[in-house]
């Protein structure tokens, strides 16, 4: 198992790196925003960055699933792989392993950084300690379903269905989130959205010709 | 334990509609060196990649030591080396690379005969594969193949592209590995000089059926061609069962007759030929006697 992910890893590492660099990029302009903050003005700049920052990171992340499998699909790695002393359910376990760790490079970093911001620049209340855990963990559950989006349109040689799925999830959640706000229902619909997603890939990826 | 190390039980499988396997029956004792002929599109890469799971049946089931296909286990698959036709490997990675990937994913691997292999081959590690030359592609599949010490070997057309003195090595090697007790090849190839050297059992496909399933020998003694000629001109139905080809040219006929017996040389008798000689049948003239349109079965 593990040479499958050190393989997944190696073989997408420039997703790792982009990761890793734009967590860094993020950190040190969310410091130097944060730090000329004047709430007498209204936060044009803090949104004009923060909307393009989450088109990449949502393109990013489903970029990376469907590289994983577009990748697989059009070289045949799986097929190789298979005749090897490996199960299709490890293949598939190492490529959503490896989109795990991709994500948690992303955002740990992240959320360590909003941590020490509230900390420096808001009074110590203990709210906020509960608000950044639940917008990380929904944040972070966002960008799974978008890698799960990205692994069914890397393997579907028709990316229709999911983009239809990522459609529909994106017309339930932006409403939710703008009314309540992040919380434990939107993480309900986010997971519901991510056991459907990946039994799908998992039944594709099992029944396929290799 | 079943002896037979691959079981293959009333196959059908469709492509979009078209019956590509119909009705496979096929056993392949352990030890043996089975050879799988068949024209180009007969189906034989099917067989192989529905018997290694890579691809689900329509109809039927088919075995693998003992366990169906579509259940192999990561141990199982650790037991059972494979070239695959066009050698599928990783084009884009390095050879060093790619070695050490089956390596890490293998249960257990030869170093001292994999190593003996990349000499002989003279197989450099530090290209890519893609690199490489369909030979040296081929080459390197099988010496992934064997450096596993596989029970079962299934090699999918493993020589093409090969020139000859390679083709020669890799024969002598699969021969060296077949000495090793209780191992078993399923072995197809378009060079049927080839499959002639080493093969014990032989099946032939034609349009989705296994017309032939015997072994080598047997296949030989059992399929004969004559050439007969008759005082007048030739009958147009000699009345015997499985003619695989007739043809006729005024007094001479040319039949190949499948379970050639006393039997039906009293029935030949009866229109009393002038003369009756066999001709003697190389391995590729019985395969393409039995390829042709609607051939009778030659089962043992």
């Amino acid at each position: 198992m593990f040479a499958l992910i050190k393989r997944e890893i190696q073989d997408h590492i420039a997703y790792f790196i982009g990761a890793a660099v734009f967590s860094v990029v993020f950190i040190i302009i969310s410091f130097s925003l944060i730090s000329r903050y004047d709430h007498r003005k209204p936060p044009v700049f803090s949104i004009g960055f923060g909307v393009p920052a989450a088109t990449i990171v949502i393109f990013g992340i489903c970029a990376m699933g469907a590289t994983q499998m577009y990748l697989d699909r059009t070289r045949k790695i799986s097929a190789l792989l298979s005749t090897l002393a490996v199960s299709r359910n490890q293949i598939l376990l190492a490529k959503i392993i490896t989109g795990i760790l991709a994500i948690l490079i992303l955002f740990v970093p992240l959320t360590i950084a909003a941590g020490i911001l509230l900390r420096l620049f808001t009074p110590p209340v203990p709210m906020f300690t509960g608000m950044v855990l639940e917008i990380s963990v929904v944040v972070f559950l966002m960008a799974f379903a978008c890698y799960c989006i990205g692994l069914q349109t890397g393997w579907n040689s028709s990316p229709v269905t999911p983009s239809l799925g990522a459609l529909f999830l994106t017309c339930i959640l932006i409403p939710l989130i703008l009314i309540k706000g992040f919380g434990v229902h939107i993480a309900v619909i986010l997971v519901l959205f991510i056991v459907a997603s990946l039994i799908r890939t998992w039944h594709t990826f099992m029944k396929t010709s290799l | 334990m079943d002896e037979n190390v691959i079981k293959v039980e009333n196959l059908v499988k469709y492509f979009d509609g078209r019956c590509v396997l119909d009705g496979i029956n096929l056993n392949v004792p352990r030890g043996c060196i089975y050879g799988l002929l068949g024209r180009n599109g007969s189906g034989k890469t099917t067989i192989i990649r529905i018997l290694l799971g890579l691809e689900p049946p329509t109809r039927g089931q088919t075995f693998l030591l003992d366990t169906a296909s579509t259940e192999l286990s990561p141990k199982l698959h650790g037991r059972i080396g494979y070239v695959a036709e066009g050698h599928n490997l990783i084009q884009n990675y390095r050879v060093g690379r790619l070695i050490k990937l089956c390596k890490d994913l293998s249960l257990q691997w030869n170093d001292e005969f994999f190593d003996h292999l990349i000499e002989t081959f003279r197989l450099p590690t530090d290209r890519r594969v893609k690199e490489l030359s369909i030979g040296m592609r081929a080459q390197l599949n099988l010496a992934l193949a064997m450096a596993i010490d596989p029970e079962l070997l299934i090699l999918d057309d493993p020589t093409l592209g090969l020139d000859t003195v390679a083709r020669r090595r890799f024969l002598e090697l699969a021969i060296e590995l077949i000495q090793q007790q209780g191992r078993t090849i399923l072995f197809c190839s378009h060079i049927l000089g080839d499959v002639e050297r080493i093969a014990d059992k032989i099946g032939i496909l034609a349009a989705g059926k296994l017309v032939v399933d015997c072994p080598l020998e047997e296949l030989k003694e059992r399929v004969k061609k004559l050439r007969i000629i008759f005082p007048e001109s030739a009958p147009a139905n000699l009345h015997l069962t499985e003619i695989i080809n007739q043809q006729i040219q005024g007094r001479e006929m040319v039949i190949t007759v499948a379970n050639w017996n006393k039997q039906k040389q009293t029935v030949l008798d009866t229109f009393k030929p002038s003369s009756c000689t066999e001709i003697p049948m190389s391995l590729e003239d019985i395969f393409i006697e039995c390829t042709k349109p609607n051939p009778e079965y030659i089962e043992s």
